[in-house]
């Protein structure tokens, strides 16, 4: 059922919960052309009945109507922190939480409140009481339960339109390849050295973004690193000895820093979901999800308000592929450059790193002392 | 050549002033560590980071990553004057 983009905003009229105006210094904020067009922010059951007319899932119809200036409620309070082009490719990020205790249960309901569309949490552990004291999903009733479902449960709670893939298994080098397969970025909240190199090591090799947290007491570290060079075995190149590491799994974990250091990783985190397409690729700011597909439900803009032409919010798609291909033809990107081959949100292959993602996506290593709290940032050889 | 002389003399040509950041589970060998402020203290000229963490009773099994003015140095490296250094063990929790 095609809609014109006036439709598309007159449907929302029964479940509107605010309008914003236009920003008066941009009077082509919305598209490019015509007249300034408001913001509108919708209610949850709006979003569902309009998504379940096109047979879109929730986010994917999220996605596509902020093209159209309207959003959901729930982001109201995201507006003006992330662009509709920002929540468009946050809604659409698939992302690995590798460990689902103190830094894994934060990070990954930090993400499904900012937008986040998919994650994949791994954990083959159960809570457990000594959890209480500083892992975000661990509640009494929930003892003895396994932490990736109990979180996913948890987080189908805070946002349904979240697609939450749980999976119970100890991650080592066999099942890693796996579980990166399809996700744009992973978040290491691993709880040993070992594993969390074996993580760095798997993810650079698979071409995915590695975001690094770790903690111990009131202090923890974090940083972002697109490959090619694995930084953990610089920074532990004697590991971990298995003495070291049953001594420190007596040692203290406090409150604040696990869900502090989580905030330091999902904010390395966004730096990759959002960042755009690298200029190389031709594939100007927008491939995001749909590929060449039409924005579903939705026809060309109105003529009354973009003149008879077809809206860029309206088609991104389907425009910047074309362009994207025009430019690699005409040479723009070869066809061994994997920033020609841009696509994230689950289309992205294993092994292919995206476009912009490449070695100058390192961040320093942050350490963070809540004891203080004092941040630092140490910078790489 | 008095001891006045002789103090001024060792500061300015012996002596190289560090400031020393522990972390964590280091923090225990050295009683009163203040985290804001860390450790003001004086080591001869030529000392290594090794020998550093030797006059401060630190553990050197346990020091798995050693700072030297926000990169990564290796504990046999020198120190110089006016360098800060950070010590820390294994941060590995989830």
């Amino acid at each position: 059922m095609a809609m014109t983009k006036s439709e598309v905003r007159a449907f929302f009229t029964p479940y509107l919960r605010a309008e914003y105006p236009a920003p008066s210094a941009s009077p082509t904020a919305s598209c490019g052309r015509g007249a300034p067009e408001s913001t509108l922010f919708v209610s949850l059951t709006g979003l569902r009945a309009w998504a379940k007319l096109h047979g879109l899932p929730e986010r994917e119809a999220m996605a596509r109507l902020l093209y159209f200036n309207i959003w959901p409620e729930r982001f109201r309070r995201n507006f003006g922190l992330f662009s509709a082009q920002d929540m468009a490719r946050l809604l659409r990020s698939r992302i690995l939480v590798l460990g689902c205790g103190g830094l894994g249960g934060h990070a990954a309901e930090l993400l499904a409140r900012m937008g986040a569309g998919f994650l994949r949490l791994a954990d083959n552990d159960v809570f457990d009481e000594s959890n209480l004291n500083r892992q975000r999903f661990c509640t009494e009733s929930a003892l003895g339960r396994p932490k990736a479902l109990v979180l996913r449960q948890a987080l189908a709670d805070v946002a349904s339109h979240l697609d939450v893939e749980a999976v119970q298994l100890e991650a080592d080098e066999h099942n890693l390849p796996d579980l990166l397969r399809g996700v744009d970025v992973a978040l290491d909240c691993l709880d040993t050295i070992a594993a969390k190199t074996a993580l760095e090591r798997a993810c650079l090799a698979a071409g995915v973004p590695f975001v690094h947290g770790s903690v111990l007491r009131d202090e923890g570290f974090a940083y972002v690193n697109g490959g090619p060079t694995p930084r953990l075995a610089e920074l532990y190149p004697q590991g971990q000895s298995g003495d070291e590491l049953a001594e420190a799994r007596r040692e203290g974990v406090g409150t604040l820093a696990p869900a502090a250091v989580a905030c330091l990783m999902v904010r390395l985190c966004l730096r990759i979901v959002l960042a755009p397409p690298s200029e190389s690729s031709g594939a100007g700011a927008e491939t995001d999800g749909a590929g060449a597909e039409e924005v579903a439900g939705v026809e060309e803009a109105d003529g009354t308000e973009a003149g008879g032409a077809p809206c860029p919010c309206a088609r991104p798609q389907v425009q910047e592929s074309a362009s994207a291909s025009q430019e690699s033809a005409a040479g723009g990107a070869s066809a061994g450059n994997p920033a020609s081959g841009y696509q994230p949100a689950g289309n992205m292959p294993a092994g292919n790193l995206p476009a912009g993602h490449g070695p100058q996506v390192l961040s320093p290593l942050y350490h963070l002392d809540m004891s203080v709290p004092e941040l630092e940032r140490f910078f790489w050889e | 050549m008095g001891i006045y002389d002789l103090a001024a003399f060792a500061s300015k040509e012996f002596v190289m002033h560090l400031t020393v950041k522990l972390s964590t589970t280091l923090r225990d060998h050295v009683p009163g560590y203040n985290p804001e402020a860390g450790l003001q203290l004086a080591m001869p000229e030529g000392s290594s980071a090794e020998q550093l963490a030797r006059h401060l009773n630190l553990p050197l099994q346990d020091i798995k990553i050693v700072m030297v003015n926000g990169r990564q140095r290796k504990v046999d490296d020198l120190l110089r004057d006016g360098d800060r250094i950070a010590f820390f063990p294994a941060v590995g929790g989830g």
